[in-house]
């Protein structure tokens, strides 16, 4: 415990905005992360125990794709896209035989896919640490905030998630679309019975859970080492957040996640040890006084 | 035996159920009966503690058991039997027969015993004999057809030895032979455990012959009371569930 | 009533302890005492967990909570040199039993998977305590110095053999005690809960107290796993109250199978020679492993135990009525 060191650094508006950024970014990427989950598990009731996968999908097909054409915007779009259909593949051919099912079923089968995609990765890419390193396009001095310095990529990646957040909170809440797929999560038959293609449907909400993973893979990319077993470590912050936020709410992932941002970002410099057990004891007062989520609807299943 | 004063139920905007006052005696046989959505499996989730009014009383055997848990009521002694029948899928009828007698005699907490226990043995198969599955017992409950999980809920229920024995639409999902046969076995089981029953039941033939008594529930209140001939002829209970049947109306005419 | 199954179960496990005992001696490679030890603890933690998921239905997340628990307050209570195996061994598995009502009592109200994530919440909490407390436990280096094993009551294990013996004894112990909780009539009023609580609410059985007892029961157990793995590699690491150990328990269960009694063991032993051979050829062992698990899940739909078992009684089944008719079709032709 170094609350001394804690305190100075609040008190200092130069380490303040550091740590605030940091804790910004990394709220960001698990907002990504957590949504896709959330929408997934709202809309198909699997609990993705294989998100993290295509979080490093993401992360490893942004890398190779700006290896092979130096365009930063290319290896995000492909780190996205590449993520999204390894999603709707792994949903029609494997998930899709377990729903409903027992959900150790479940969360055997994705751990195995874990397992499976970690050593496929280890096969392609080696398992070594890989660096992207930063993008030239964002190769720009820091921004100057209030007496601290934010690297210009930062800026980026929280304007992009905030973006793509409220571009998916305005397509499931406001389009024809949303609301078919909010139907879908309450009462699929009688959407099928409505003559709409469940199966297709099942299968694009899966794919933009899994995009949204990918994304955040491909924006983590030029700050993170990848490695085969980065999916792991994200996997189990993002169920933290998705508890504490509520299954099945984007605002409250939003929010889940700024506060585990906030908790690592400070905690490594206060408690570094310890972090985890904070946040797991987070998770644990969530699920006493409110199971849900802070934003969750009760599971009707 | 049963004296339910002035139960009243809010959810939200709906008032589920209106200042209800039934007296059961003990021994009766009493049908709950009305149209759907008037309240009456309401009416049974709260008299045997799953939801907890907003005001009245529920006096069972001399106490009022408002406010005590669903596990409390069950071991004060009133049972229940559901309209989809809530069975253990896994466990033979005389494995399930015979944990729930082994609740029934408190003794679920053995440690240092085997199951199947010897004390519970005759009841058990007693039990199975008044249902008729005895040809059954060795079957797994999830493979009976759906009338003897009907009569297999049933069967669990009685294993508590109750007092008082709700029945939520007992013959639901049979056709009439098979509706006949059951509700016969039901008879006869009260005749010979000598228990209070309830019983919600939508076939009227059924309800006119074997109750010793009939409520009408509408929208959550009490629309009327009486024996059999009474509430045919009942004219609320014509217009509100009955109708202007031209069956009944020669029934009531020749009457 | 308690005879005949106790004795038939007592005998049966006469023989495994026999034939575990002397399977070392015959094939004396001391991998093999090494990979039986590690099947013992870890399988006993399965089984321990499957009190849990198979008995009663309650899908932990966290048990190896109990598992490094055991370990670590064995090993400091060796480490002070105040008390003899036998009497660390009691005080550990109580202590770990109080734990788990302490905890259990806040986890068995929940439902399901809200069950399942507050488990897992619980584990990691200790897990980082564990990390963080150096002082105490040598944090992410694990329990330092070794752990002592004076002899008692003229057992004395620092030999391997001895200490593989009497691993096997307590193995066996334990498995006896879990059976007869499987064959008693709280095993089958654990059952109710199991395949339908709220029905077992009606029928006068106190779902959240029998769920606490259980609880408890499994994480005493697992204890003991605990106690074992630690005395094996002489110390306590907190891997073994990492999410991944309790992962590997429930692969474990689902792999054999969680209907069926030995499920888990069954389990331990097929996940631990996977691991075995398949390193031997491959140093992708994640790869093989997952696609056997796939194969497993989508062809076979459960634990390889339970599949046996369904499998064998679908054909008793069939038999039937092809005999009845037999005796039919003799009656009517003679």
């Amino acid at each position: 415990m170094n609350l001394e060191a804690l305190a100075s650094c609040l008190s200092s508006s130069a380490c303040a905005v550091t740590q605030i950024s940091t804790a910004l970014i990394i709220g960001m990427l698990l907002f990504m992360v957590a949504s896709g989950l959330s929408l997934i598990f709202g809309v198909l009731g699997v609990i993705n125990f294989a998100h993290g996968a295509f979080y490093m999908a993401g992360a490893y097909i942004a890398f190779f794709t700006y290896q092979a054409t130096s365009s930063f915007f290319l290896a995000f779009l492909a780190g996205a896209l590449g993520a999204g259909l390894i999603g709707i593949i792994f949903e029609r051919f494997i998930i899709s035989k377990v729903y409903g099912k027992d959900i150790l079923m479940q969360l055997l089968v994705c751990y195995a896919i874990i397992l499976i995609f970690d050593d496929l990765v280890k096969i392609i890419a080696g398992p070594e640490y890989k660096m992207m390193g930063m993008p030239d396009v964002f190769a720009l001095p820091p921004l100057e905030f209030a007496g601290g310095f934010v690297p210009a990529y930062y800026v980026f990646m929280i304007v992009a998630s905030l973006s793509i957040g409220a571009m998916l909170w305005l397509a499931i809440e406001k389009t024809r679309i949303g609301k078919i797929i909010r139907a879908l999560a309450i009462n699929p038959q009688m959407v099928g019975a409505l003559g709409i293609n469940t199966t297709l449907l099942y299968a694009a909400v899966f794919g933009v859970g899994s995009m949204l993973a990918g994304i955040a893979g491909s924006l983590a990319a030029p700050t993170r080492t990848l490695t085969p077993g980065m999916g792991l470590s994200i996997l189990i912050e993002s169920f933290i957040v998705t508890v504490i936020g509520g299954m099945g709410s984007i605002v409250g992932a939003l929010i889940a996640a700024l506060l585990i941002g906030f908790t690592r970002a400070f905690g490594a410099i206060g408690f570094p040890l310890f972090v985890d057990g904070i946040m797991f004891g987070m998770m644990a007062v969530v699920l006493i006084i409110k199971p849900s989520g802070l934003l969750g609807r009760e599971i009707a299943r | 035996m049963l004296s339910v004063q002035n139960l009243d139920k809010r959810f939200g905007g709906v008032h589920a159920t209106r200042n209800v006052s039934i007296d059961f005696p003990e021994g009766s046989l009493t049908a709950i009966i009305g149209p759907n959505g008037a309240g009456k499996t309401t009416f049974f989730n709260l008299i045997s503690g799953a939801f907890r009014p907003n005001s009245g009383k529920v006096i069972f055997d001399g106490q009022d058991i408002v406010g005590k848990s669903s596990l409390e009521v069950v071991r004060l002694g009133m049972t229940r039997a559901f309209q989809v029948a809530e069975i253990f899928p896994s466990l033979t009828v005389t494995e399930a027969i015979m944990a729930t007698v082994i609740s029934h005699l408190r003794k679920s907490w053995t440690f240092l015993r085997r199951f199947p226990v010897a004390e519970a043995k005759s009841r058990t198969e007693e039990i199975i004999e008044l249902l008729g599955l005895a040809d059954k017992a060795g079957t797994l409950s999830r493979n009976l057809s759906h009338g003897d999980q009907k009569l297999l809920d049933i069967g669990l229920a009685l294993a508590m030895e109750p007092k008082v024995l709700l029945l939520d639409e007992p013959t639901a999902g049979m056709g009439p032979d098979e509706r006949w046969r059951m509700i016969g076995k039901v008879q006869h089981l009260w005749q010979v455990k000598k228990m209070t029953v309830l019983f919600i039941e939508h076939d009227m033939d059924i309800v006119f012959k074997i109750a010793q008594k009939i409520h009408v529930l509408k929208y959550g209140a009490v629309l009327a009371q009486g024996t059999a001939d009474e509430i045919r002829r009942n004219q609320d209970v014509i217009d509100a569930y009955l109708g202007a049947d031209h069956h009944l109306s020669a029934a009531v005419g020749e009457a | 009533m308690m005879k005949a199954g106790f004795l038939r179960d007592l005998l049966f496990a006469a023989v495994v302890l026999i034939v575990l005992i002397v399977v070392p001696f015959i094939f004396t490679k001391p991998s093999l005492r090494d990979f039986l030890i590690y099947v013992m603890a870890y399988g006993l933690l399965a089984m321990s967990l499957n009190l849990l998921v198979g008995l009663t239905g309650l899908v932990s997340f966290g048990h190896a909570a109990f598992f490094v628990s055991g370990a670590y307050m064995f090993g400091l209570l060796m480490q002070s040199g105040r008390v003899s195996i036998p009497v660390a061994i009691f005080v550990t598995v109580l202590g770990t039993a109080v734990l788990a009502l302490v905890i259990g009592a806040i986890c068995v109200r929940l439902k399901e998977i809200y069950f399942s994530f507050i488990t897992l919440a619980f584990q990691m909490f200790i897990h980082s305590i564990i990390l963080t407390w150096v002082s105490l436990t040598g944090g992410d280096q694990g329990l330092r110095g070794g752990i002592p094993r004076p002899p008692f009551f003229g057992i004395d294990l620092s030999s391997g053999v001895s200490l593989y013996i009497f691993s096997a004894c307590v193995f066996v112990v334990c498995i006896l005690i879990m059976r007869q909780v499987w064959q008693s009539p709280f095993g089958y009023t654990l059952r109710l809960i199991r395949d339908n609580p709220n029905r077992a609410n009606y029928l006068g059985v106190d779902i959240v107290r029998m769920k606490l007892g259980v609880f408890i029961l499994a994480g005493a157990m697992a204890s003991v796993a605990g106690i074992l793995l630690s005395l094996f590699v002489s110390g306590a690491y907190p891997e073994f109250g990492f999410w991944t150990t309790s992962g590997e328990a429930i692969f474990m269960i689902m792999l054999g199978g969680s209907q069926l009694f030995v499920g888990p063991i069954i389990g331990a032993i097929l996940l631990r020679l996977l691991e075995h051979f398949v390193s031997i050829y491959t140093e992708y062992h994640g790869l093989v492993l997952g696609i056997v698990i796939l194969a497993i899940v989508l062809g076979l739909r459960q634990g390889v135990a339970d599949y046996v078992v369904e499998y064998l009684q679908r054909r008793k089944e069939a038999k039937v009525p092809a005999a009845k008719e037999a005796a039919f079709v003799k009656e009517r032709v003679a």
